[in-house]
């Protein structure tokens, strides 16, 4: 008698719960983030083997790309390792309005060469280190840094290839476990497998709204007052590269997170497809009114993914996006 | 005719004693919450478990309780057009508190400490200059309003002598739809106030952080304020989200190192003092707790995704809400206690 009422009950709460709620959170830890961050690993390791050897900035310029390239592929993760002690931060200080990345390495290079050290480096700023920090010194512009640039160079590249690293191997030792393991007994860190999908559906959309707010809303500034000079890494012509890059990335999350969601595909191809046709590296087009236009409809297709997947995701994983944290008071 | 047992009834309720706290367990903590579609009110344990739960009308804000009577006043969230008076023993509905015309409720309310007033901070609705509304509580009939100092009061507090403090986010909002309207004029200030409504105090902010609203409040050891503000800035400027306040003094700010602070994205949500003196921030956006030693200094962060709620726990560090249904205690760590269905709303109140 009560044996059917159990089993009944228990196909009951089975069928209520999201269908296949681990596997989605292990597909992107397996094919998502863990190869993100080892290939990230790899390219600054390379980047800096091949400062050491040749810290001329056009020899380096190749190595320096790929490894933004791999950032990209992960800048949109916002927890675990890359998050603690501003690990983060220090691969890549952006935005920078107030230029405090170019005082603090300008500080650097002013002051005495012999208390600059691996060690000593990694107590600097995080403003003074990391990929915007390579770009100043591999891509000079008018007011270039002067002073021993290739000690810099060497100490920056070497920093770079060292938290990158930690974050690679603190992920296979634990975090990557945290995620997969979210809701069973001894993991604090994730109370269930909601939280898990939470945490990576939050990823999701907040790494949408940066490339809208950030990455073109700077440099378009207002219509009377459009600020080129603000878009990320301009002085290396990868702005609009960092964008396609970022789309794509986050387009795999989500196809892992969720592989069955046809219309956040399909907004994630339209804003891929008008930002591959923009062909303006530098998004110097904001001052222009065409060139505006232009960009300025990709960031509203940006803003329509994010529409796409707060509309198709939440109800496939089971959970919504920060009560608290949209309210605001 | 009344019969004996209605008599013996009837004097049986004069020896009883005037409701209590006790009544209903001795909730530690009030805290809203949305379960499904509908919105409640809850007290709390220390350990974190629900005591009771109450039925709200519509999405809450914070509350405050009588220092006594088990009586608390939910405020709904802002614009409010309602505070509900409930007796947390069954859940009735003592009273509906309705600003007057032209006035909505912020938020946030305080009581006198014999219970006998009941402040509320609000605003004239047109122009989002602040008021302090004075209630009697043995009717809750309004007695009169006192200016509050500033544009946009959210927190109010009562000091240990009696004296309020609020906090005036300086945000003019449009009266419908919460429509910031004078972000680069606002002026966000601390204002003391005397119980009669007079103005004995005020501190504001280095004209550059004049972007950075005061909104919550908690009072630290040897009679300082602690203000926790929200950046209406530039994203990119990880500016300090914690001030200590002494009246008569000018407040100081106590920034985290700069790997930890813009881990908060410019926003602290709730803010508490332990009982050691510590003082705890909580960010939502930022899914981050940071907690600072008494005299300002920080000292350590913890993830949690859309944490808010905070309060101190009687036996040291802090009681901490998400909106995920848990709730956590933050020491030198985190620790989960509880994990309820529903999703815990921006603020834990702590009864006297």
């Amino acid at each position: 008698m009560l044996r059917p009422l159990i089993l009944a009950l228990s196909l009951a709460l089975s069928l209520a719960a999201p269908p296949s709620a681990r596997a989605d959170v292990a597909a992107v830890v397996q094919n998502h983030a863990l190869p993100g961050y080892a290939t990230l690993a790899d390219a600054a390791s390379a980047l800096d083997a091949a400062a050491q050897a040749d810290c001329a900035p056009a020899a380096l310029a190749p190595a320096w790309n790929a490894t933004f390239d791999a950032w990209m592929a992960v800048q949109h993760l916002h927890l675990g390792p890359v998050e603690e002690q501003g690990r983060g931060l220090a691969i890549h200080f952006w935005p920078d309005p107030k230029g405090r990345g170019r005082a603090a390495q300008r500080a650097l290079l002013a002051g005495d060469p012999a208390t600059l050290t691996p060690e000593t480096f990694a107590n600097q700023s995080v403003a003074a280190r990391g990929l915007m920090a390579l770009e100043r010194l591999l891509f000079p512009a008018t007011d270039a840094l002067q002073g021993d640039t290739c000690t810099l160079i060497r100490l920056t590249t070497a920093d770079l290839a060292r938290s990158t690293a930690e974050i690679a191997t603190l992920w296979q030792q634990g975090f990557a476990a945290s995620l997969t393991t979210a809701g069973e007994p001894g993991n604090p860190r994730f109370l269930s497998q909601a939280e898990a999908r939470q945490a990576l559906l939050t990823q999701l959309t907040t790494g949408l709204e940066q490339l809208a707010d950030q990455r073109l809303g700077r440099p378009l500034g207002s219509f009377d007052k459009p600020r080129p000079d603000l878009a990320e890494a301009h002085a290396s012509a990868r702005s609009l590269l960092n964008v396609t890059l970022s789309l794509q990335a986050l387009r795999d999350l989500m196809v892992n997170l969720a592989p069955d969601s046809p219309k956040s595909r399909a907004a994630f191809d339209s804003a891929l497809a008008r930002a591959t046709a923009l062909n303006d590296p530098a998004l110097a087009g904001v001052a222009d009114p065409a060139g505006r236009l232009r960009i300025e409809i990709l960031q509203q297709s940006i803003r329509a993914t994010r529409d796409a997947l707060l509309a198709e995701l939440p109800p496939q994983l089971g959970v919504g996006i920060g009560f608290n944290a949209l309210d605001g008071d | 005719m009344t019969s004996r047992r209605s008599v013996l009834a009837g004097l049986a309720a004069l020896c009883l004693p005037a409701p209590s706290w006790a009544d209903v367990g001795n909730p530690r903590f009030l805290a809203a919450a949305k379960q499904g579609e509908t919105y409640r009110l809850h007290g709390l344990t220390a350990d974190g478990e629900s005591l009771f739960s109450l039925p709200l009308p519509a999405r809450g804000h914070a509350a405050t309780a009588h220092p006594d009577q088990p009586l608390a006043v939910a405020f709904a969230r802002r614009p409010g057009v309602f505070a509900l008076v409930l007796d947390c023993r069954d859940g009735r509905l003592i009273s509906t508190l309705t600003p007057p015309p032209g006035r909505q409720f912020n938020g946030h309310g305080a009581f006198s400490a014999d219970g006998e007033t009941l402040f509320t901070s609000e605003v004239i609705a047109e122009t989002s200059e602040g008021r302090i509304g004075l209630w009697e509580t043995r009717r809750f009939t309004r007695m009169g309003e006192a200016p509050s100092g500033g544009i946009g009061p959210h927190d109010v507090r009562r000091l240990a002598d009696g004296n309020l403090v609020i906090a005036n986010g300086g945000i003019a909002t449009d009266p419908r739809d919460r429509t910031k309207l004078n972000i680069p004029d606002m002026r966000p200030n601390l204002t003391l106030l005397s119980q009669d409504g007079a103005i004995l105090d005020q501190a504001a902010l280095d004209p550059a952080l004049n972007r950075n609203s005061i909104r919550h409040l908690a009072l630290a050891r040897d009679d300082r304020i602690a203000f926790a503000m929200q950046w209406e800035g530039d994203a990119a400027e990880a500016v300090p989200l914690l001030g200590l306040w002494s009246p008569g003094q000018a407040p100081t700010l106590c920034p985290a190192p700069e790997t930890e602070q813009p881990r908060m994205q410019g926003y602290a949500g709730s803010i508490a003092v332990a009982t050691d003196g510590r003082i705890g921030l909580t960010s939502p956006r930022g899914g981050l707790a940071q907690v600072f030693a008494p005299d300002g200094g920080y000292l350590a962060s913890h993830a949690r995704p859309d944490i808010c709620g905070l309060a101190a726990l009687p036996d040291g560090g802090f009681l901490a809400s998400d909106g995920m249904g848990a709730l956590l205690r933050i020491t030198d760590g985190m620790t989960a206690l509880q994990s309820h269905a529903l999703a815990w709303d921006n603020h834990i109140v702590t009864l006297a």
